[in-house]
């Protein structure tokens, strides 16, 4: 058969390797990994938490703002889970969607809770003298991250 | 290690005005409640002849916030005196970013360089291996 322009898809063809030799690459890559986290060679590690609907990317000794309520008093330490990605400088440990509650530790302490500053929110419609103005202030909470821990227990 | 940013709180009222009712109301009822529980904020009560009744907030910035408490019942008050010892003292204005971090990057900041082959190996038109 001829060979015209539509035959091959245009991006270059890649050729998967063994599943065998894949297993093996993939437990040695888990054990050295497992090692370097059981020695503690990683330096700085940074996490992606999803918190308050949103995700958050969060090294140790972090702010973050949320605009709602927790009923956490000020001072306490709250534990996150929903851990999506933790890395260091050399290996990252992504999860699907979520990490282990046993892999990872993200701690978290309550600062403040403030008020957002007065929002004003106004309607007003031309020619027919109708304005109303309403100030809202939402609550806030303040969190300061303080730890995040991961524990070598890959498989 | 959490400070509570509150230093003291200084309740100003005098006894006779007909506005500051919620505010003696508040220092025979709850106010020790509010002392017992929020045990490293100092409450200082102090009647005076003023205008009107004040509650200063002191932080340890040096902010200084005073709220008026005329007509206010109780229960209002201590929900002001809670939200007081909750905040700490900066200004309250738009704040750009909900996040602050020292160290932004771990693995090294993103630039266009990243995850591309170096120029050497790469054929261009000029750089031909002589």
């Amino acid at each position: 058969v001829a060979k015209t322009s539509l035959t091959s898809p245009p991006w270059p063809e890649v050729k998967l390797p063994d599943p065998v030799e894949e297993a093996k690459y993939h437990a040695e890559v888990v054990q050295k990994v497992n090692k370097m986290i059981a020695t503690g060679q990683y330096g700085r590690l940074f996490a992606v938490v999803h918190f308050a609907s949103k995700q958050w990317k969060i090294t140790s000794e972090d702010l973050i703002m949320m605009d709602n309520v927790l009923e956490a008093e000020c001072g306490d330490r709250i534990r996150m889970e929903k851990v999506l990605l933790v890395g260091a400088d050399d290996f990252t440990l992504i999860g699907r969607p979520l990490l282990g509650k046993d892999l990872v530790r993200v701690e978290a302490t309550v600062i403040e809770k403030t008020e957002s500053w007065p929002k004003i929110n106004m309607r007003f419609w031309k020619r027919h003298n109708y304005q109303r103005t309403k100030i809202i202030m939402n609550p806030q909470t303040v969190l300061r991250i303080n730890t995040i821990e991961i524990f070598p227990c890959l498989s | 290690r959490y400070v509570r940013q509150l230093q003291r709180l200084q309740l100003l009222f005098s006894p006779t005005a007909a506005d500051a009712r919620g505010a003696r109301q508040f220092v025979e009822e709850a106010a020790l409640d509010f002392a017992r529980r929020h045990p490293d904020v100092v409450l200082y009560i102090s009647p005076c002849s003023g205008p009107a009744p004040l509650l200063l907030a002191e932080y340890l910035n040096g902010t200084v916030r005073e709220e008026l408490i005329a007509s206010k019942t109780s229960e209002e008050i201590t929900q002001l005196a809670t939200k007081l010892a909750g905040q700490s003292g900066l200004d309250i204005i738009r704040i750009r970013k909900p996040f602050h971090t020292d160290n932004p990057s771990v693995q090294g900041q993103w630039h266009p360089f990243t995850n591309k082959p170096s120029v050497l190996t790469v054929q261009g038109p000029r750089l031909q291996p002589q």
